[in-house]
């Protein structure tokens, strides 16, 4: 790839991929509750509806179940919507659309017709937006055959992404984490994908494998550069889809160094890393473990509002430097 | 009742919409269909009976007009969504039975190749996005398929069915609101049976017609007979012409009867045996049909036999069409999850 | 045609139902709408109305008994109608649809459980390990229960494993556990009791088995473990004894006169052990001693497996056999080490840690160093085994790789014509390690053969 390549906000990174996508597409639309002239609430639409006009960046009413059955009637009949969720918790509304329908249409129908539709979903903790506003319910749609869950960690993954997601002829979730929609990276110009279904590694490593997902991956990281300096040699896993999980990157990882931590916001019970640890404890990976997975999730809590209390719902970058040296030390 | 208001006049004067509207082979066609499903309905119930189907149904017996009115405005290329009791408005949009019935007896021939069976049958060759399980389910989505009609300019409509039951569903209200708002191609219809599973009207709904909730959404709220074919088709016609005009939605509510229970394990406890008679004795919408048709002289009763003969023939085929056809192999339980990308 | 009364599924997942209760008798005229008869589920009791309107005849459903959805339960005669038997054939065909569509709905029902993974039947002996400290202990025929663990309460970890390596070494005549990764693998027949007394040399049943047995005797520096890494390339069927000559492993610490010498002291070991008719298989060195104890005739070699084997010709490493010997840290040892194999990747942790331990044993490398000064004086071959060779009655196969830097390949060359020659490329002086799973499958074809 030639194409130049600056700095851009997570935020700004989506608001690219749509521009991109609507110039591109004449049968994108974006529907979301105040995304046109608001700019959505988190600015991520921005000025979209300026430049590309009212009846194609929708503003819906509040009604998110209608806004998600509408969304999927128009992706079943040709057109290629993008509806963005004001936040993830607001799922819960439109669970039935999600779930009955656009996962499950094209088995229904034996394969008669595709559901082309993006639902984009302002995810996670960290705003002081109390229980909620503040889940990370990508587990829930996992867990549904049909969906095809995502959820980008960086700018130039979450621009590929998006763009991946909306050529994809089957219903793509994204998860984008709020506290990221500020943080910056490189980003290509123009139009490029990074495909759904395949994990990255950030960093390679040869102690303990951190299989991340979202702001995870930056929190393991960044305990990563700590413990290098400690003398353990910390691999880190993005995962970037829940389903369909990257399998075999993972387990190639685990293969390598033996041990496996996961590191994942949404509540630990049933979360994306339970997946995680069982599809490893399964597969050929099981023989090269040399201690017990661990897993890092969020508590067993609703998303408290005081800022401490929120702050010990969801693992921490302490909270990962101490597992990674319990487990490399083999005191796990 | 609106039933033959036309009787004592001259003909040719002041007939009924549908007499006025079609031909006399569209309208025999009209009853070929209403046979159909009918008779679809009850070979259906009786595979099932057998064993031959599995899982549950809900059969339309006695809602042949509503589905057949409802559709005969309707073009190929318009588009439905329809209900769990949707066999009717599969037939009525031009689906085949043989392939129904596969669908039914789990086959790989069937509408859904075997996956969706009686409760999602769909037939997207000919507009029927699909039945649905989810009460209300199709609604929105309807609407959402008004919206590419309308974007695209297709000069397409889209018709929701849906029960009584589903008026007391947000995403009823959810829907409408949308489609009013944006203006778009869509006509909800809904086939109000009495009954939404054993809880009549009266016991869930606390306005006396749907039709009423139409003045919520600003649209035409009209009540029909719906085991009168003319009635419900002129309703249907007016509220085609508003969609394509660009005018917005309507709301049709169309007062039918089921005749057998909610499902196969109903035992219907809610209604009086008297009930059901009356309605099966007296406001039969297929009988309806057949007197107006005999008395404008459409068809006489050597007609009417060989239309019910050619049903007969055409669900025995289906049947045995369905019995024969392969059923799905194992190995392909994964296929249609997702779409295949070569 | 009289009209048949079934036995109606009236529920989801009905196959039989039962009549609780007739309310007409046969005979008795009915009206269409009229009611039948009761059918008892387990949910509730529904009512059946007659089909037809008409006499009821032939009434076969029994009260109280499980009825075939479906099956016909009496008939409906209409006025003028003549009954027939029971048992009415016209409720055939439909029965057998109802058989031909069943199985069909059926399997696709059985097919959604997921299947547990047969579990490998793990030894269960209440050892703590993680599974990659088994799955190592099992590579090197190790006993879990005899590693202390270093982990979480006393937890076997892959470190543990890797120091035990050498320690491990049976210096008695312990039975080696029994370890087979294959499920397809025979179960390994009863150890018969070896007496071990009058072994003068060390040995292990790396694996137990039927059929005829497979001796295996090391190189030079080596010892019984160092045939292990093969055995983990696939399931050994056939029970295999490997011995440690003198001066290496567990076996007395002496410098033999010569290969007469070495040769007796395998001929005693196998008569010990009861051995009989057996495939000898040596690498090295072991080559050199397997041939000679062929020649010799006291023991039944029924085929003869020689890898890279010495006294073929002249030349020999010299700086290797020196260096080796003189190693004593990883640092040392790894460049002479690397001498030994085409492809550094195959020097496993394990086998470096367990040639290490052997370079901390003074005495070992001791009586290694004089040995080495006997039979490879100033890098010289100081015996030569092709005499012996052409002699041998029995099948011979010679198996080198190409890239050897210790004994060159070139040496194998100008054998018999009956000596089979397998020449691996890209392979240094340990095919059997280097190529491990088709060493093992040529020693396996030769044992069955």
């Amino acid at each position: 790839m030639d194409q130049a390549v600056r700095e851009l906000s997570y935020a700004q990174a989506i608001q690219e991929a749509m521009a991109i996508a609507l110039e591109t597409d004449e049968r994108v639309f974006l529907m979301g509750e105040d995304i046109g002239v608001y700019g959505g609430a988190f600015q991520v639409t921005g000025d979209l509806v300026e430049r590309f006009g009212a009846d194609r960046v929708i503003d819906t009413p509040i009604s998110e179940l209608g806004g998600a059955g509408v969304a999927v009637g128009a992706a079943v009949t040709g057109l290629r919507p993008i509806f963005e969720f004001q936040f993830s918790d607001f799922a819960t509304l439109a669970m039935e659309q999600i779930v009955n329908q656009a996962a499950k249409m094209r088995y229904m129908l034996g394969g008669a017709v595709s559901v082309p539709v993006v639902m984009r979903f302002p995810a996670g903790s960290g705003t002081g937006a109390a229980a909620q506003h503040s889940q990370s319910l990508e587990a829930w749609l996992g867990h549904v055959p049909g969906l095809k869950v995502i959820q980008p960690a960086t700018p130039h993954d979450v621009k590929g992404m998006l763009l991946a997601a909306v050529a994809d002829p089957d219903p793509v979730m994204i998860f984008e984490h709020k506290l990221l929609y500020k943080t910056k990276g490189p980003v290509p110009e123009g139009y490029y994908t990074v495909p759904i279904g395949k994990a990255e590694i950030r960093r390679e490593g040869r102690d303990l494998t951190i299989v991340a997902t979202s702001i995870m991956v930056h929190k393991a990281l960044e305990a990563a550069r700590t413990l290098e300096a400690e003398g353990i040699d910390v691999e880190v896993v993005d995962l970037r889809t829940v389903r369909p999980m990257d399998k075999e990157t993972v387990i190639e990882s685990v293969k390598k160094t033996s041990r496996l931590l996961c590191v994942y916001e949404g509540v630990k019970t049933l979360g994306v890393g339970a997946e995680v640890s069982a599809m490893i404890a399964e597969s050929e990976a099981f023989d090269f473990l040399d201690a017990p997975i661990v897993r890092l999730g969020g508590a067993e809590t609703p998303v408290p509002y005081n800022p401490e209390l929120e702050k010990a719902t969801v693992p921490q970058v302490p909270d990962i430097l101490a597992a990674a040296r319990s487990l490399a030390a083999g005191s796990r | 009742m609106a039933q033959a208001k036309t009787k004592d006049l001259p003909a040719g004067v002041n007939l009924p919409f549908i007499y006025r509207e079609y031909s006399a082979d569209r309208l025999k066609q009209a009853l070929h269909k209403m046979y159909l499903i009918r008779q679809f309905e009850e070979g259906a119930e009786e595979s099932y009976m057998r064993g031959l189907i599995h899982g549950t149904m809900h059969l339309s017996i006695g809602q042949e007009a509503s589905a057949m009115g409802i559709c005969m405005p309707l073009t190929n290329d318009d588009q439905i969504t329809s209900t769990h009791r949707g066999h009717g408005h599969c037939i009525a949009k031009g689906a085949e039975v043989s392939r129904m019935f596969a669908e039914f007896f789990g086959k790989t021939t069937g509408y859904c190749r075997g996956r969706g069976g009686s409760m999602h049958i769909a037939d997207v060759t000919t507009g029927n996005l699909g039945a649905n399980g989810i009460v209300g389910g199709g609604i929105p989505i309807a609407v959402g398929a008004a919206l590419t009609a309308k974007r695209l300019k297709s000069d397409r409509v889209v018709v929701s069915f849906f029960g009584d039951g589903a008026n007391n569903e947000g995403a009823f209200h959810e829907a409408l609101n949308m489609a009013s708002l944006w203006k778009l191609p869509v006509i909800f219809v809904c086939e109000n049976n009495g009954y939404g599973m054993s809880t009549s009207m009266a016991r869930s709904t606390a306005v006396p017609n749907v039709a009423d909730r139409a003045a919520a959404y600003s649209m035409p709220g009209v009540i029909v007979d719906g085991n009168v074919l003319s009635e419900v088709a002129e309703a249907s016609h007016e509220a085609v012409r508003r969609a394509r005009a660009g005018e917005g939605p309507t709301l049709i509510e169309s007062k039918t009867y089921r005749y057998r229970g909610h499902s196969k394990s109903d035992r219907n406890r809610y209604r009086t045996k008297e009930e059901i008679e009356d309605w099966m004795t007296n406001r039969d919408p297929i009988v309806r049909f057949e007197s107006e048709l005999m008395e404008f002289g459409i068809i006489d009763m050597t007609g009417i036999r060989t239309i019910r003969e050619a049903v007969r023939k055409e669900i025995a085929d289906g049947i045995e069409f369905a019995k024969a056809s392969p059923s799905p192999e194992i190995r392909n339980l994964e296929r249609y999850v997702y779409t295949e990308t070569a | 045609m009289p009209v048949e009364v079934i036995l109606p599924k009236v529920d989801m997942d009905m196959a039989t139902g039962r009549i609780s209760r007739w309310f007409v008798g046969e005979g008795a005229v009915v009206k269409k709408g009229d009611l039948l008869f009761e059918i008892e589920t387990d949910k509730a009791a529904m009512e059946i109305d007659a089909p037809a309107t008409g006499t009821i005849r032939n009434i076969s459903g029994k009260e109280g008994i499980d009825i075939p959805v479906g099956e016909a339960v009496a008939w409906i005669y209409s006025e003028g109608e003549v009954s027939k038997p029971a048992n009415e054939p016209a409720a055939k065909p439909a029965k057998a649809a109802a058989i031909a569509v069943e199985p069909a709905a059926a399997e696709t029902v059985t097919a959604k459980p997921v299947a547990a993974a047969p579990s490998i039947n793990a030894p269960s002996n209440g050892t703590r390990a993680t599974p990659l400290a088994r799955r190592l202990a099992a590579e090197a025929g190790l006993a879990l229960d005899a590693i202390a663990g270093s982990g979480p309460r006393g937890r076997v970890m892959r470190k543990d494993v890797e120091a035990a390596i050498p320690a491990e070494a049976p210096a008695t005549a312990k039975p080696a556990p029994i370890v087979s990764r294959s499920p397809a693998s025979s179960q390994p027949r009863p150890a018969p009791q070896r007496a071990a007394g009058a072994a003068p040399l060390n040995f292990a049943w790396l694996r137990q088995g039927e059929g005829r047995p497979i001796v295996l005797i090391h190189g030079f520096g080596a010892d019984l473990n160092s045939w292990r890494p093969m055995l983990a390339a696939g399931p050994v069927d056939a029970p295999l004894l490997a011995l440690d000559l003198p001066g290496h492993g567990g076996s007395p610490r002496q410098t033999p006169i010569d290969l007469d010498a070495i040769a007796a002291d395998v001929e005693a070991t196998l008569a010990a052990l009861d051995v009989g008719p057996a495939l000898l298989v040596g690498h090295s060195f072991g080559g050199a001693v397997s041939a000679t104890v062929a020649a010799r005739g006291h023991a039944d070699v029924r085929a003869l497996a020689l890898i890279a084997p010495a006294g073929l010709g002249p030349e020999i490493n010299g700086a290797f056999l020196q260096g080796f010997v003189r190693a004593k840290s990883e640092a040392s040892l790894m460049p002479w080490l690397r001498q030994l194999v085409a492809d550094e990747q195959v020097l496993s942790k394990p086998f470096v840690n367990a040639t290490l331990a052997q370079a901390a044993d003074a005495e070992l490398r001791t009586a290694q160093g004089e040995i080495a000064d006997r039979f490879f004086a100033d890098g010289t071959q100081t015996f030569d085994i092709r005499g012996l060779i052409a002699a041998l009655r029995v099948p011979v196969r010679v198996i080198v790789g190409a890239n050897d830097r210790i004994i060159p390949a070139s040496q194998s060359l100008g054998l018999p014509g009956e000596v089979a020659l397998h020449v691996f490329p890209a392979t240094g002086h340990m095919p059997q390690v280097e190529r491990r799973e088709q060493v093992l499958k040529i020693l396996l074809e030769m044992a069955r053969a």
